[in-house]
């Protein structure tokens, strides 16, 4: 399918749980699109389905009604394995609470999504390299996560989400377990990240760390409230 | 990699948690540690009675009226049986064309005096002189009872190795006379020491001629005797016993379709006597290690439910990063054999160290059985994987986004 330089498109999508007798919406019929290259900011208040609507970007989930196209793909419809898959390839996140395996090092965090996607050894490890390099950890590659500051371990966490060459990085309150300082140094690394060509999604309740973004949308009640654009 | 990361983590946790893993382990420690014990135990006793059994040798059996007696009915129906006689061996010896040395053997039990010395229940052989190479008996030195003292009733003896100890300590016994059963005898020779055999000495007895023994013990009822035929070789053993077979039913007069009033025995026919025996501990073996084995499945797979808890939010991140459900449950499935591969080891170690100790300190060679060691590493990691795929099935259908949120 032709989405016109889109790399995200939803169409009407819906997510309705179903807590018991009770049908909770957390997703209501939201249309949005993502060209390929921009850098967008998702934000909302707690509760506003913000974290639903990144699990379906994410494909971590599916919507219980409505389409959505990833690079051309329909992954509205696909089943568990299909949706691995997709995140393997098309995907790179970076979570608040940085997500890496404790008992590992960086390099091999790093590796876990070449791993998955059955990249031979030799490969892997210089792909893991390379992506660690971007973000300026090279000297670290052999500490576990606990040998490394809250900011090393979200370089990480970055470095793992570029090393499969993602169609988007979709970065989960990337600073909220953070100090200022370092937060920064994070959102400049977002910045030089997409600066080089990559399409960048990130999510957040902050307004100070959703500016750095060309193009703000704003959900409440599972409905997009409003869009800003921050830079031409 | 996958695969080496699995083992790895397996490994890594079983190392954390020491005591955890003991626990967790015990069951197939002991289901395989039983295996090794009992058949490296089994194997060193039948290995040892093979042994003991090879002196006979291999194309030498014996036919007597009496058999393997395993229950009262069976003593009560062979004690009613002919006796065997000097004539049927004679038959035998005329007859059979297959058999190259026939002879035969009497025995029963009487005390051997010298001097104010005695020793009571000493067994009595007479034999013919071709026993010592049928029967393989060694003459340490002197010699054993001839043809030519078996044909004019010479009282001489060959004694075994313990009369000569017991009987004449330091002293050389060739010549001496002694007291078998209230007669005088003329040692000629003594033999070799042979051991004991389960637990009964094989060196306490004198051979005197056959001839010599008719004539002066009294044959009483439950004496034994038995013909004594050593084949051509090997393969015409059964060739041998159906000739004999025949002599000796057309000479008893046994009817037609009636059994055989005799029994043969061989080397091979007492092996699988005690190796009915033996099999019986194999079956307590399989019994114990099926339910520790069973055991052990059970808390393997309870501790990769654990395992599956604690690291549900590690199952989230490797999903969220393109991990299918294969993967997850391969992973885990691995994991769960390793586990089990390492109490199969621990146990083939633990087991093998008991069958050392019984080796060392007892007659017994035991020897780790290499079959039962691969079956007990096959049987381990089998366990493991058959109890590992639940709890592995488990942490594959687990949702994303659930345990990504798991703390």
């Amino acid at each position: 399918m032709n989405l016109n330089g889109a790399i995200i498109k939803t169409e009407n999508i819906w997510k309705v749980y179903e807590l018991g007798a009770e049908k909770v919406p957390a997703v209501q019929g939201i249309n949005l699109e993502v060209k390929k290259g921009e850098y967008v900011a998702i934000m909302g208040p707690s509760g506003s389905g913000k974290s639903t609507l990144m699990n379906l970007i994410g494909c971590l989930d599916t919507p219980s009604e409505g389409n959505y196209y990833l690079n051309s793909k329909l992954v509205s419809q696909m089943n568990d394995d299909e949706l691995a898959s997709i995140r393997n390839k098309e995907i790179g996140f970076v979570f608040q609470t940085f997500n890496l395996l404790p008992r590992a090092t960086a390099l091999h965090n790093v590796e876990l999504p070449l791993i998955y996607s059955g990249s031979k050894a030799e490969d892997r490890i210089e792909k893991a390299k390379q992506a660690l390099r971007m973000v300026d950890l090279e000297d670290r590659m052999m500490h576990r996560p606990n040998e490394l500051s809250g900011g090393q371990r979200q370089r990480v966490a970055i470095a793992r989400a570029l090393v499969n060459n993602p169609a988007i990085l979709l970065a989960d309150e990337p600073t909220g377990n953070l100090d200022t300082a370092t937060g920064i140094e994070i959102m400049k690394l977002f910045d030089r990240l997409h600066k080089s060509g990559n399409t960048v999604i990130l999510i957040t309740h902050e307004l100070d760390i959703a500016k750095y973004a060309d193009r703000i949308i704003h959900i409440r009640d599972g409905k997009i409230e409003k869009e800003e654009i921050v830079h031409q | 990699m996958q695969f080496l990361e699995s083992i790895l983590q397996a490994l890594a946790s079983l190392k954390a948690n020491k005591l955890r893993s003991i626990l967790t382990l015990i069951g197939v420690i002991i289901g395989v540690m039983t295996v090794i014990a009992v058949t490296s135990i089994v194997a060193g006793m039948n290995r040892y009675v093979a042994n003991e059994l090879s002196e006979l040798g291999p194309t030498t059996f014996f036919i007597d009226k009496w058999g393997v007696v395993t229950s009262e009915d069976q003593w009560f129906k062979v004690m009613k049986r002919k006796d065997i006689t000097l004539a049927d061996m004679e038959a035998v010896q005329e007859y059979c064309t297959n058999c190259e040395k026939v002879g035969a053997m009497a025995q029963s039990y009487g005390r051997v005096k010298y001097g104010n010395q005695h020793i009571s229940d000493v067994e009595i052989h007479g034999a013919t002189p071709n026993i010592e190479e049928i029967t393989s008996v060694v003459t340490d030195y002197g010699y054993y009872p001839t043809d030519y003292d078996n044909d004019h009733r010479t009282q001489v003896a060959l004694i075994g190795w313990a009369i000569a100890d017991k009987l004449f300590p330091g002293i050389d016994p060739i010549g001496k006379r002694i007291t078998i059963a209230g007669h005088s005898f003329r040692v000629v020779g003594v033999a070799e020491k042979r051991g004991s055999f389960l637990g009964q000495n094989q060196d306490n007895f004198v051979a005197v001629p056959l001839n010599t023994y008719q004539k002066l013990f009294q044959k009483k009822r439950f004496d034994w005797f038995a013909i004594f035929v050593k084949a051509r070789d090997y393969p015409t053993i059964e060739k041998a016993k159906d000739e004999c077979r025949l002599i000796l039913r057309a000479r008893r007069h046994v009817p037609y379709k009636e059994e055989d009033d005799f029994s043969f025995q061989s080397s091979e026919s007492l092996m699988q006597v005690f190796r009915s025996f033996t099999a019986g501990a194999f079956i307590v073996m399989i019994g114990i290690s099926s339910i520790a084995l069973l055991v052990g499945g059970i808390v393997i797979m309870n501790i990769m439910f654990v395992s599956v808890k604690e690291r549900t939010k590690e199952i989230g991140i490797r999903k969220a990063l393109g991990a299918r459900r294969r993967n997850i449950l391969w992973q885990f499935v691995v994991e769960a054999t390793t586990i089990s591969l390492v109490g199969g080891i621990l146990g083939v170690i633990f087991g093998g160290i008991i069958g050392k100790l019984v080796d060392m300190l007892t007659p017994l060679p035991a020897a780790i059985e290499v079959w039962a060691v691969f079956a007990g590493i096959m049987v381990a990691g089998f366990v493991g994987l058959f109890f590992g795929i639940y709890p592995a099935m488990k942490a594959a259908r687990l949702d994303p986004v659930e345990a990504l949120r798991y703390e």
